[in-house]
């Protein structure tokens, strides 16, 4: 992992701004904070998640851009080290100070820190053994899916269902673990779409890989729609108010409304429409739209589960958002910078 | 040369099994029509007598038969997906298990079909469900569930009877030429004059390929309707988001233990072991384990969120689950379907086959408990303590139930002597 020192060190210098922000008088307290970690977790986790499970399943068309998705490794610590940064905002959980067993303060950090330390630690092996090409690598995938579950489900029930206790939705779990690998997918299409740019050697491979990518993402786009239909008509035919209330809140007021449809098309609509022509399927630029397309749609939908229960500041937020996308694509960009090794993944 | 030879072998192997039958086959196949034909005696004895000789009775109103029903579904929807999805991801080991598994869809569908018509009770007056202006003023209620569950059910069986059908078209071709008198004329007529041109490979292909794109998602979205039958009520441990993933998960687990239970003395009998490997099992008891996880994480967060949410009814439900009548059969849920399959992380038990077919009819004995638990103790136990009751199965429902294996397995046994248990077409590419 030498590799990784420099990316490592970017990140961190990114990592320490986005702290000194919100600690600062002007930071956004738990709600910008929770918006950037819970979407950019997503995208780093997912991105490792996706090339784990190919690696599981043999699938070839990840070896064009496998390295660079395990670039994202570095990021997941950035993230745990951020994520004690939800620490002392707290008590702007409805649960906080009620004594419960499973909801308070030291057992809400405790898990979520072990849960996010042991992921990167498992991506890490994973990482390694996927780089020197051994047998284990299909052995440290499992684990770091096992963790990735996990991990995704905490940040669903724990950092974003718990701010609605006590409501809940049995769903929510495997809804995050899905949408990671979707974000993880999208991920991939984008870097599809800047190599397939900028390549100059071995096009028709990278574009048989491509295209079973868009197919992977058009097929990701119905399984995201039947999981959110499948949420939404249990809430919606049950009619219980204290189930509903969730959702009235986010379709109730105009601006939610309209961040209610946009997601809901960015994330099914668009992806599943576009992916349906062959033609959309087999252009790296279309499909690397569709991709962005799909991580806004990752964002907005973050945005609205948090919104309406926590205040967000939009000039941290956006600050903190920036830095760790510069992270991102300096993580990204660094492994590009080592030569691509997909020949020998 | 060789490959002429080895497609010559190939074709003798496979279609040894439409051979005459043996003695064992034909014990079998007496053994499963007897139980099926008690299965109808039962039927009938209940159709005389009334509903009342089944145990269902207030509050428990769905009993062993709606669990039959989604037994056999959960079966019935994992053989499409495991062809479909298989031949999606260009998997090759699909061509092992596909046949039986199209197979398996259809008369799990067919069995499954029944159960409801039991559960009316007065069957002789089922068509009173049909939408159809009518003098009575009856008419569906198109919000229920149970009516989604008519159509999606009906869609269904349809595209896994066009898929199953024209997947076998080839081989019924190849069946034809060698075979001889009526029996080469009845091929004949089924291959629907099948010639093997480059023309009608051309559109085989993409029709086979259109049909599993389309069955793929049909699949997903029936179990999720056939799960909506409980989920969109209130009822507390029916209530709940995850149940379509869940279900989804859980039939492709019974369907996939129920291809093992098939395939496994399949091979055996019929010296199919040059075309199914050892490694093509272990595939298949890798989709075993994952889904064998799916379906524990599912239990973990039900459980979990129970108690999370501080539900009373809902907590109560679940202790009652785990610590009530019928928790024995809760924790033999547990060990089938959570506990015994964590062992195929092994590799040495994924490759026994001895083992894995134990494991597969351990995890469809657990996947058959679960529906039991699901129905029974929701309704057992439901808001108001002094409507709650329990249920115990008669010898009438015990003996229907029986007797639906004996239909499946009946089914299968035909189904074994008529069409080749593997796509030769398939398998002649991989020559």
């Amino acid at each position: 992992m030498k590799q990784d020192g420099p990316a490592l060190l970017i990140a961190a210098g990114g990592g320490l701004a986005i702290a000194l922000l919100a600690l600062s008088p002007i930071g956004g307290g738990l709600g910008s904070m929770l918006v950037v970690l819970c979407f950019w977790i997503a995208l780093a986790q997912g991105g490792i998640a996706v090339a784990a499970t190919c690696d599981l399943v043999n699938a070839r068309w990840i070896a064009s851009v496998k390295p660079r998705l395990l670039a994202l490794t570095p990021l997941l610590l950035l993230l745990t080290i951020l994520f004690l940064l939800l620490w002392p905002e707290l008590q702007h959980y409805p649960w906080n100070g009620m004594g419960g067993r499973y909801l308070n303060t030291d057992f809400f950090m405790g898990r979520n820190l072990v849960a996010l330390l042991l992921t990167y630690a498992a991506a890490l092996a994973y990482v390694s053994a996927a780089l020197r090409g051994t047998a284990q690598r299909q052995k440290a995938a499992v684990i770091y899916l096992f963790l990735f579950v996990i991990c995704q489900s905490l940040v669903a029930f724990d950092w974003v269902m718990s701010l609605e206790y006590p409501w809940y939705s049995s769903m929510f779990g495997i809804y995050f673990f899905i949408e990671s690998l979707y974000a993880g997918l999208a991920v991939a299409g984008l870097l599809f779409w800047w190599r397939l740019r900028t390549a100059d050697r071995e096009q028709g491979q990278v574009r048989e890989h491509f295209r079973d990518l868009a197919t992977l993402i058009f097929g990701f786009s119905i399984l995201w729609g039947g999981l959110f239909f499948a949420q939404y008509v249990v809430i919606w035919y049950g009619n219980l108010p204290e189930e509903t209330g969730f959702i009235v809140r986010r379709t109730s007021s105009s601006t939610y409304l309209q961040m209610a449809w946009l997601f809901l098309g960015c994330n099914f609509l668009i992806p599943f429409l576009g992916l349906l022509s062959a033609r959309v399927k087999n252009s790296p630029a279309l499909v690397g739209a569709i991709s962005l397309v799909i991580l806004v749609g990752l964002l907005i939908e973050r945005l609205l589960y948090i919104l309406p229960v926590l205040a967000i500041s939009p000039l941290t937020a956006l600050a903190q958002f920036s830095l760790l996308g510069l992270a991102f694509v300096v993580a990204l960009r660094h492994r590009s910078a080592t030569g691509d090794r997909a020949e020998e993944l | 040369m060789d490959q002429l030879a080895a497609r010559e072998k190939l074709e003798q192997d496979v279609l040894k099994g439409l051979r005459r039958p043996g003695k064992w086959y034909l014990l079998g196949l007496a053994f499963c029509t007897l139980l099926f034909v008690n299965a109808l005696v039962l039927w009938g004895y209940q159709a005389s007598q009334g509903l009342g000789v089944a145990g269902i009775m207030h509050p428990v109103g769905w009993g062993v038969y709606i669990a039959n029903f989604v037994f056999w579904v959960g079966i019935a929807h994992s053989g499409t997906l495991i062809s479909a999805v298989l031949y999606l991801f260009r998997a090759r080991f699909r061509t092992s298990f596909n046949r039986t598994a199209e197979a398996m869809t259809i008369f799990a569908l067919m069995v499954a079909g029944m159960f409801p018509l039991i559960h009316l009770g007065r069957v002789e007056i089922f068509y009173y469900l049909l939408p159809y202006p009518n003098q009575r003023n009856l008419w569906p209620n198109f919000r229920s569930p149970l009516v989604w569950d008519v159509f999606a059910i009906t869609t269904y069986l349809i595209v896994s009877l066009v898929f199953f059908y024209v997947g076998t078209l080839p081989d019924l071709a190849i069946v034809r030429r060698r075979m001889t008198g009526v029996r080469a004329r009845i091929y004949s007529f089924f291959s629907l004059g099948w010639t093997g041109s480059l023309g009608q490979w051309k559109q085989y292909s993409r029709l086979y390929l259109l049909l599993a794109a389309f069955a793929t998602p049909l699949v997903a979205s029936v179990h999720s309707i056939v799960s909506w039958d409980f989920a969109v009520s209130i009822l507390p441990g029916w209530h709940t988001t995850i149940f379509a993933p869940y279900f989804v998960a859980g039939a492709i687990f019974s369907g996939t233990a129920m291809v093992i239970i098939l395939m496994v003395p399949l091979r055996r009998t019929l010296q199919l072991q040059p075309y199914i490997s050892i490694d093509h099992f272990e595939a298949i008891a890798k989709i075993l384990l994952f889904t064998s996880l799916i379906i524990s994480y599912a239990y973990l967060v039900e459980y979990g969120l129970a108690f999370y949410g501080h539900n009373q009814v809902e907590m109560e439900l679940f202790r009652y689950r785990a610590l009530g009548h019928y928790s024995v059969l809760f924790w033999l849920m547990i060990i089938c379907n959570s506990l015994v399959p964590l062992t195929l992380f092994i590799k040495r038990l994924r490759r026994n086959l001895a083992y894995l077919f134990v494991v597969a009819l351990l995890v469809n004995l657990g996947m058959w408990i679960e529906r039991f638990i699901l129905i029974v103790t929701s309704l057992a136990r439901d808001f108001d303590p002094y409507a709650w009751g329990t249920y115990t199965p008669s010898w009438v429902e015990i003996g229907i139930t029986f007797g639906s294996f004996g239909l499946f397995f009946m089914l299968i046994l035909l189904f074994v002597k008529t069409v080749p248990v593997l796509s030769m077409s398939e398998l002649k590419e991989r020559l």
